[in-house]
């Protein structure tokens, strides 16, 4: 297999051995790992995985290979980092083109010498690479202004198993020829092909970023104020409710706290900060603080990360508003004393748990425990995905949960796209 | 189609007969949309008042044979709701009720046939709104608009409807009922909501909507603009997207659509201007008047003459009227139209448009335009009239040249009106083989006998003849 997968790549596309373990996940290390530096050399890899039947795992830096359940089988991952340039940039459009590999990090800062960014901010954003985050839909905390991919990706180029090259979308920001296939491939997790080119929508840097934090007596306090932002006129960027998460320098993590950040022009967020702060006030809040510059840049970067630990589970519980308030005091009742930490994105309606794996966590309890939790989300129509956990978690559960009435179509999409199974096997939706 | 009379007969029992229509004359209504240059008469019209009776009507088409379409107010302009093989038109403006309003989650459950602007009436004494907002909005449905992925004048900062509608009820072409997406933001699985929007009917027969409500700005600030040259106002446009600035809505109408609106409605603009833009600011008081600033500056550069302000919401409704009414008064100016649609990079204004006057010069075939130019959706109206002859075969050779520079420059042919069977012959243009029968696989999926809305998005192989291609190796539809 060796052999002929350099023949394809050549020498510098296969990974050296002593880096595969980068790419090992759920306990699995691939056999090898291939670094095409064009999308012909996808297709011949995916060509090659299809005829020896060999898996196909796709991957940009391997930051979220964690996600997913328990492989079937890991033959080949596929890292799209060589596939790293600009393809076409043209800051008066507002939009960009980019190969799936190149790093979110890299093209902020290629965008930021206009003025402009992708206004996502998912966890690992210094590593992660733009096909990684549309093919996971990674979001972050200013999904609450600016969405996930799914509002942002105007087009894509994919790969397919059998090796066609297709297109989805276009280039422009409004476009409604053909179905909108860029929604089925964005948070496929690579399973319907391999993603190696987006046309994305790009934003102005605001002119004055600022956060303000807030603590709260307690939780239902916190997430009350919180909610009161956000359906206010006040137009936060985002709202973060953070309890028993240490934040480093301005939030101790001792008390529930609110992190609300704004942008805008400097007008703008002074009027934003005094009303937000007002609104604190008035909710009972304890130790209002205005952060800019620097301080704001980390704060905004470790609420950011928060779902970036591999050590803990990640759960993430996408509910109703309304409905956080009693999860998060659930959560933080039930978890405090065994170090879970919590976020909710407020506005958007995600609860993030971060659960400390011991060497004594007994899985199938832990699992149980999930599990009752994901069918209190399921009463009030929401839902419990397992982020992160360890393989013997993993064992225990289904990390997405049930699919609902639509899984017979997800299931035939899969069959159709990928009919031998050749992609990210046995992770997401799959055939069987 | 078999059995006609028995499928009629079937779908009285189960209906009533006075929700079934076969008259002729009752039927012609049904036989168009808002674009008259297409018609095809369907077999009959039904009117369903609940997803089951959707599901019962889709069940006896199978059963028939017979192909089914929705519709909501028929308000589209690609054709879409054409029964070109015949068939059924399942009418959905009689369930047209609101379900939910939650304003704490932002949400409200909707059925397919209420009308668009009714449901932001119904919330905008709450302090929210439904944020897409097509120029149709009085007429056409929350139904219609997810099939066509609608925009409006505000898509420009709110996005368009996909980005509004976050579950969806759907009677799928066998009849079964099945919820897609949820009410929270993300539900596991492939997002086959993100599909099903946009399908322009062919996916199967939305019955339910949950969609956000969008809170209502603290203020506005909107203005006109008019300008000398066309050339002026483009370039003024893509100066203001270019500086980073994001109005919540960026319009142009030129010198056509100036006459035509004074002649029918007599707003008071000049005759002699050659273009207007409404600009509208939306958000946070505070800092809003330096944007405007900075778009004033904007619109001395490019040699505004003159600019007015809205100074109140009476005025900024009325500087909205103008907009509004500009499809309404085009009778006045040609017996018949067709609207284009196609989006072009915003840099690329200036030289599109410059081009589609030389289009229009070439063919003599007038051509108006009133477009949503920050986001580069140009609307070319062209005019003629249908009984010349002449005339038709020149607005052929018009809207392929314009569609033709919208694929140059890197755009694409339709930004909201969607493809229908007015464009489906000029997909080639954007697509490739592959990438259409990847849709092609996709829409099997959905309607795998093809009774669902047959016959439209899917070019043919006259279609690759028509644009001097080789046909397709595939069979689309
Ligand atoms: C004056 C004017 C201005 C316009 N301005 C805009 C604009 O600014 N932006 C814009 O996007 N469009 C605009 N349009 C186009 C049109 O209004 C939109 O496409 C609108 O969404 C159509 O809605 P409708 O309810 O009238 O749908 P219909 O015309 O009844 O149907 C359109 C398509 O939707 C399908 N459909 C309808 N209901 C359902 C359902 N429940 N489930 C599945 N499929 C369904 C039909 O089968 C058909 O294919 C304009 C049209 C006019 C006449």
């Amino acid at each position: 297999m060796h052999d002929e997968l350099k023949h394809i790549v050549g020498e510098a596309g296969i990974l050296p051995e002593a880096q595969i373990a980068d790419y090992a996940f759920d306990g699995y290390v691939p056999k090898t790992v291939v670094l095409p530096a064009s999308v012909q050399e996808v297709q011949d890899v995916l060509r090659f995985a299809s005829k020896k039947t060999l898996s196909v795992i796709p991957a940009g830096t391997g930051t979220k290979l964690g996600i997913g359940n328990l492989p079937q089988k890991v033959d080949i991952v596929l890292a799209l980092t060589r596939l790293n340039r600009v393809v076409e940039y043209e800051p008066a459009d507002l939009t960009v083109t980019v190969e799936a590999g190149i790093r979110l990090a890299a093209l902020q800062t290629e965008l930021a010498e206009h003025r402009q960014f992708l206004p996502l901010d998912p966890p690992y954003s210094d590593r992660c690479t733009i096909g990684g985050i549309v093919s996971a839909n990674a979001s972050g905390p200013l999904r609450l202004r600016h969405g996930t991919a799914r509002n942002q990706v105007l087009g894509l180029r994919v790969v397919h198993a059998n090796g066609t090259v297709v297109k989805s979308g276009g280039k422009v920001v409004k476009n409604v020829a053909g179905y909108d296939l860029n929604k089925l491939y964005i948070g496929a997790f690579g399973t319907l092909g391999i993603v190696t080119e987006v046309t994305l929508k790009l934003s102005p840097i605001p002119g004055r970023e600022a956060i303000l934090t807030a603590g709260f007596e307690n939780v239902q306090d916190a997430v009350k104020a919180g909610l009161n932002v956000v359906g206010s006129q006040t137009l936060p960027m985002f709202v973060n409710f953070l309890s028993n998460f240490e934040t480093g320098g301005t939030t101790d993590g001792k008390r529930p706290t609110l992190i609300v950040g704004f942008g805008g022009d400097p007008k703008t967020v002074s009027w934003q900060l005094e009303r937000c702060e007002k609104t604190m006030e008035q909710n009972g809040a304890i130790g209002v603080t205005i952060i800019e510059g620097e301080p704001r840049r980390h704060l905004h970067v470790a609420v950011r990360e928060f779902a970036a630990s591999a050590e803990n589970v990640i759960a993430k519980l996408n509910l109703k508003r309304t409905d956080i308030a009693e999860f998060a005091a659930r959560v933080v009742a039930e978890g405090s004393d065994r170090g879970v930490q919590v976020m909710a994105l407020l506005g958007s309606g995600v609860l993030y748990l971060a659960v400390p794996v011991t060497p004594d966590t007994d899985f199938q309890v832990f699992a149980q425990h999930l599990t009752e939790l994901r069918q209190s989300a399921m009463q009030t129509r929401g839902n419990l995905i397992v982020e992160n956990a360890p393989p013997e978690l993993k064992q225990q559960m289904d990390v997405w949960g049930p699919l609902g009435d639509a899984a017979g179509l997800m299931k035939q999409v899969k069959v159709r796209f990928d009919p031998s199974g050749l992609l990210n096997p046995g992770r997401f939706v799959s055939s069987c | 189609m078999r059995q006609k009379e028995q499928l009629i007969a079937e779908l009285s029992a189960r209906l009533g007969t006075k929700n079934v229509l076969t008259d002729a004359t009752a039927l012609s209504v049904y036989e168009c949309d808002a674009a008259p240059s297409f018609k095809a008469m369907p077999d009959v019209v039904v009117f369903a008042d609940t997803a089951q009776q959707v599901s019962d009507i889709v069940k006896l088409a199978n059963k028939y044979d017979a192909p089914f379409i929705a519709r909501g107010g028929g308000t589209g302009l690609s054709g879409g709701i054409l029964s070109v093989q015949g068939g059924i038109i399942i009418a959905l403006n009689r369930m047209d009720r609101i379900l939910e309003i939650d304003l704490e989650n932002e949400r409200a459950v909707v059925e397919p046939g209420v009308v668009n602007l009714l449901l932001t009436q119904a919330v905008q004494n709450r302090g929210y709104h439904y944020a897409p907002d097509p120029s149709s909005q009085k007429a056409c449905t929350i139904g219609g608009n997810i099939a066509e992925n609608s925009g409006g004048p505000h898509t420009l900062k709110y996005g368009v409807t996909s980005d509004h509608v976050l579950g969806l009820e759907v009677v799928l072409p066998d009849g079964e009922i099945i919820e897609l997406g949820g009410t929270v933001e993300e539900t596991p699985g492939y997002d086959l909501r993100g599909v099903m929007i946009g399908s322009e009917g062919t996916f199967g027969i939305v019955t339910k909507a949950i969609v956000r409500l969008t809170r209502n700005p603290q203020a506005y600030q909107t203005a006109l603009a008019i300008f000398e040259t066309m050339d002026d106002a483009s370039n003024a446009v893509s100066t203001i997207i270019g500086e980073g600035i994001i109005p919540a809505a960026l319009e142009m109408m030129d010198s056509l659509v100036i006459r035509a609106l004074e002649e029918a409605f007599a707003f008071g603009f000049p005759l002699d201007a050659e273009a207007i833009l409404i600009v509208e600011l939306d958000g946070i008081e505070a800092g809003m008047q330096n944007q405007t600033d900075q778009i004033l500056e904007v619109f001395k550069q490019h040699n505004a003459r003159q600019v007015d302000y809205a100074k109140d919401e009476t005025e900024r409704q009325q500087l909205w009227k103008a907009r509004k009414s500009a499809f309404g008064s085009f009778g006045r100016l040609a017996p018949n139209y067709i609207t284009q649609d196609g989006v072009v990079p915003r840099t690329t204004l200036p030289k599109v448009l410059r081009r589609i006057s030389e289009i229009s010069e070439k063919y003599q075939i007038p051509i108006a335009n009133v477009f949503h130019a920050g986001d580069g959706n140009i609307h070319p109206i062209v005019l003629f009239n249908e009984r010349d002859a002449d005339q038709c075969e020149r607005v052929e050779h018009v809207n392929m040249e314009i569609l033709t520079v919208c694929a140059e420059v890197g755009g694409t042919i339709t930004g909201e009106h969607g493809i229908g069977v007015e464009k489906m012959d000029y997909m080639p243009l954007i697509f490739s083989p592959a990438d259409l029968q990847v849709m092609a696989t996709v829409k099997h999926i959905f309607n795998p006998t093809g009774l669902c809305n047959p016959g439209k998005i899917f070019p043919t192989a006259e279609s690759y003849e028509k644009l001097g291609l080789q046909p397709s190796e595939f069979l689309y539809s």
